[in-house]
């Protein structure tokens, strides 16, 4: 046993990946444990660097949105749309309000599809594959909703600067078909939650579990659902324009434990299918897009949206030229990293993997930039990447 | 001829058709839970060969790797330990072993469990796979609150908890599997039967076989014990609820995580044929229909009732989380008191 500092006493450390099949992204887990019980967890990402700030640098800037689709595959809209929330701020550009609706609508179409997704992931952690298989049957009808939208189901690329790619507009047939498959997923989704809830086995695995107080959440800047689950009302679809024209609950619980983090998610979906049901019935009329826009030198700007996970944001500036300049990108999972370090201790050592994951890690896309010198590894901020490196040419 | 040769010569025969027949049925088993796990989720599933047969084949033909082990020599005898394990634990319960110097009783099938839990234990100390501590690159951060820490493998600590199981968790399987034995007042596997089944003789005619009349399955301490069993036995083959020693989210697969190709292949045969024992175990105990290589009749049936376990068990498999100690404790409590009233109530039979 190792005394390493005053507080607590440690018998061994537990490391699980960055090769590891329970886990997705390559990250590693230290566990530092006394027999079953974790007394402290350490979370290092930075396996995976796909240098994608640097991939924007000096692109025009219809190009460079394109990229910012490619940084998830679970949230692509998100990325896609908050990246066009830039330059529409920071120009001024006017979008139109159908364009405004059918983003709204890809965004909780998509929301569905990473929360299902997110249930699969957790039960198969908790062991469950039949919970975890259903997740992933229900998940397919709003995959099809966003081809049948956007033509593709995992980059539907719907949003364009100054509103949506006209392919992605709204038909009435299309209108009709997405209240009809919503109803019966919303059926079928019901009596899956229900069976989650009347599990007593499944219960205990996520009951009590995972615990992460307010004030926890709040020091820890948890985001999203994370957050939520916590008792913290914190939710930036609330202060969005895009968002004011529809009513909709914010979820909060205060269990703050596993299973809240996974009922919290369960409820947010029923409120996205209220959502998806206002857009298609109180859809406006009229264009799709406003083109009447050049692209000219625009002061670094930023902008927030709410993720699936939590609160993400993009920020860029254009040269001269209209070249992006300076991209940044800050996940949810950045934030969410630290409250899951620290939700984990006094857990087993299976149960922090699942509390890990009831957070709803991404952990590829929150991996910044990284420059290993001289044997020395520390991240650069993107100031000094420019002072050294220079604008790519 | 020397009766004493002949009987050691129908032993030799009798243990060579049965391990065979028992071998190549076992094989089928996987298929047959995937399958039904498969059909539970809403898929297709493997063929049923698959999972079983074919896998095994595949892996004997795979390019051997040696394992990183403590001792990879004896890392590597472990599963052949195992597979001679799991076959005499089967073998003691064919009739022709119950003549041989008691083991066809209590004691050697308890014996062979207690062996093959064991097992578990060396291979989790044994195996160092790169999963878990021996990271080819650096992987500690500068700055760690925790920089000197013992580190451990996972196998390592697939293995404490294996001694934790063999304490605690697989304690309700013994119990169960004493209460036939109390209901016949005798340690032999031949009384057990013979009280259930009086009509057979392994000595009766190749062609006879006899069904038995007052089945301890059908009593209401049998029952309790069958449950208790049925349970036991899913902790005996570490599957869900049960397979914290190798859950796939932390132990990957514990102790066994280093077997590759022909190794991977005898550790598949190791675990089939368990499950194809401890199924067989139960119909001989419970229903009094033992495996008899030499009574077409009576094997087949002890194959086909032996299907029970691993449907029930694959039915479970697809409803059930992994538990953690915080629920493994209370549940090996529950199912130990329940196998002590399932004793009592058999005393007074």
């Amino acid at each position: 046993m190792t005394e390493a500092n005053n507080e607590k006493m440690i018998e061994k450390e537990l490391s699980f990946g960055p090769v590891h099949p329970a886990l997705i992204e390559p990250y590693r887990i230290r566990l530092f444990v006394n027999d079953e019980i974790v007394e402290d967890c350490e979370i290092n990402i930075n396996m995976a660097y796909r240098g994608m700030e640097k991939l924007f640098d000096g692109l025009p800037v219809e190009k460079a949105l394109l990229i910012a689709e490619r940084v998830c595959g679970i949230c692509s809209h998100v990325h896609a749309w908050n990246a066009v929330r830039v330059i529409e701020c920071g120009l001024g550009i006017e979008v139109p309000p159908r364009a405004d609706y059918i983003r709204v609508l890809v965004q909780e179409f998509q929301r569905i599809t990473s929360h299902l997704i997110f249930f699969g992931h957790a039960f198969e952690v908790v062991g469950h594959e039949t919970l975890a298989m259903r997740a992933l049957l229900l998940r397919e009808q709003f995959m099809d909703l966003m081809q049948y939208v956007g033509g593709n189901r995992v980059m539907p690329s719907v949003p364009i600067i100054g509103g949506i790619r006209p392919r992605a507009d709204l038909t009435d047939s299309l209108k009709k078909t997405i209240l009809e498959r919503c109803d019966a997923f919303e059926a079928k989704y019901a009596q899956y939650v229900q069976r989650i809830l009347d599990d007593p086995l499944v219960i205990s695995r996520v009951n009590g579990i995972g615990l992460l107080t307010k004030e926890d959440a709040i020091k820890y800047h948890a985001t999203g659902p994370t957050g939520r689950a916590s008792g913290w009302r914190y939710d930036l679809r609330t202060e969005m324009k895009e968002y004011k024209p529809f009513d909709f609950n914010v979820i909060v619980l205060d269990g703050c434990d596993t299973k809240d983090r996974v009922v919290d998610r369960a409820l947010e979906v029923l409120e996205s299918l209220k959502i998806i049901h206002q857009v298609v019935k109180n859809l406006p009329d009229g264009p799709v897009v406003n083109r009447n826009w050049v692209a000219k030198e625009m002061p670094f700007t930023t902008a927030y949206l709410e993720t699936y996970r939590g609160e993400v944001m993009h920020t860029y500036g254009l040269d001269h030229q209209g070249l992006v300049r300076n991209y940044q990108i800050r996940t949810p999972t950045i934030t969410n990293l630290a409250a899951m370090e620290h939700a984990c201790v006094g857990d087993h050592v299976t149960e922090a993997i699942l509390t890990i994951a009831s957070c709803d890690p991404c952990l590829t896309c929150c991996t910044r930039t990284e420059v290993v010198d001289s044997g020395k590894r520390r991240t650069m901020t993107d100031y000094e990447i420019v002072r050294k490196y220079g604008w790519r040419k | 001829m020397d009766a004493t040769i002949l009987f050691l010569a129908q032993l030799i025969v009798s243990s060579v058709i049965a391990l065979a027949i028992a071998t190549l049925y076992s094989l089928v088993l996987p298929g047959i839970e995937r399958k039904i796990q498969a059909r539970i989720q809403q898929r297709v599933g493997p063929p049923i060969l698959m999972p079983g047969f074919w896998s095994v084949i595949k892996f004997m033909y795979k390019a051997r790797t040696e394992p990183i082990a403590q001792m990879p020599r004896f890392y590597k005898f472990l599963i052949g330990f195992g597979v001679g394990v799991v076959s005499l634990l089967f073998l003691f319960n064919t009739p022709y072993w119950w003549f041989m110097l008691g083991w066809g009783s209590i004691l050697g099938i308890a014996g062979m469990l207690k062996l093959e839990e064991v097992i578990y234990v060396f291979m989790g100390s044994q195996s160092q796979s790169i999963m878990s501590t021996s990271m080819p690159v650096p992987d500690t951060v500068r700055g760690s609150k925790w920089p000197n820490i013992r580190r451990e493998f996972n196998e390592q600590h697939s293995a404490e908890r294996s001694l934790k199981m063999m304490l605690i968790g697989s304690l309700p399987l013994y119990l169960a599997l004493l209460v036939p034995f109390i209901v016949a007042q005798s340690v032999n596997i031949g009384s057990v039967v013979v009280t259930q089944n009086p009509a057979y003789s392994p000595f009766n005619s190749w062609l006879s076989f006899s069904l038995p009349t007052s089945p301890i399955l059908f009593t209401v301490p049998g029952f309790i014990a069958a449950i208790v069993y049925f349970l036991g036995f899913v902790v005996m083959l570490n599957e869900k609820p049960f397979t914290i020693l190798k859950a796939k989210i932390d132990m990957i697969e514990g102790g066994v995580l280093e077997y590759a190709a022909n190794l991977r292949a005898g550790y598949y045969l190791m675990r089939n044929l368990l499950m194809f024992a401890l199924s067989s175990i139960f119909v001989t105990l419970f229903l009094g229909i033992p495996f008899d290589p030499f009574m077409p009749a009576m094997f087949l049936m002890n194959m086909v009732l032996s299907l029970m376990l691993p449907i029930a068990l694959s039915v479970l498999v697809a409803f059930s989380p992994i538990f953690t100690f915080r629920q493994i404790y209370p549940t090996a409590i529950g199912l130990s008191a329940l196998g002590v009233l399932a004793m009592i109530l058999a005393l007074s039979i």
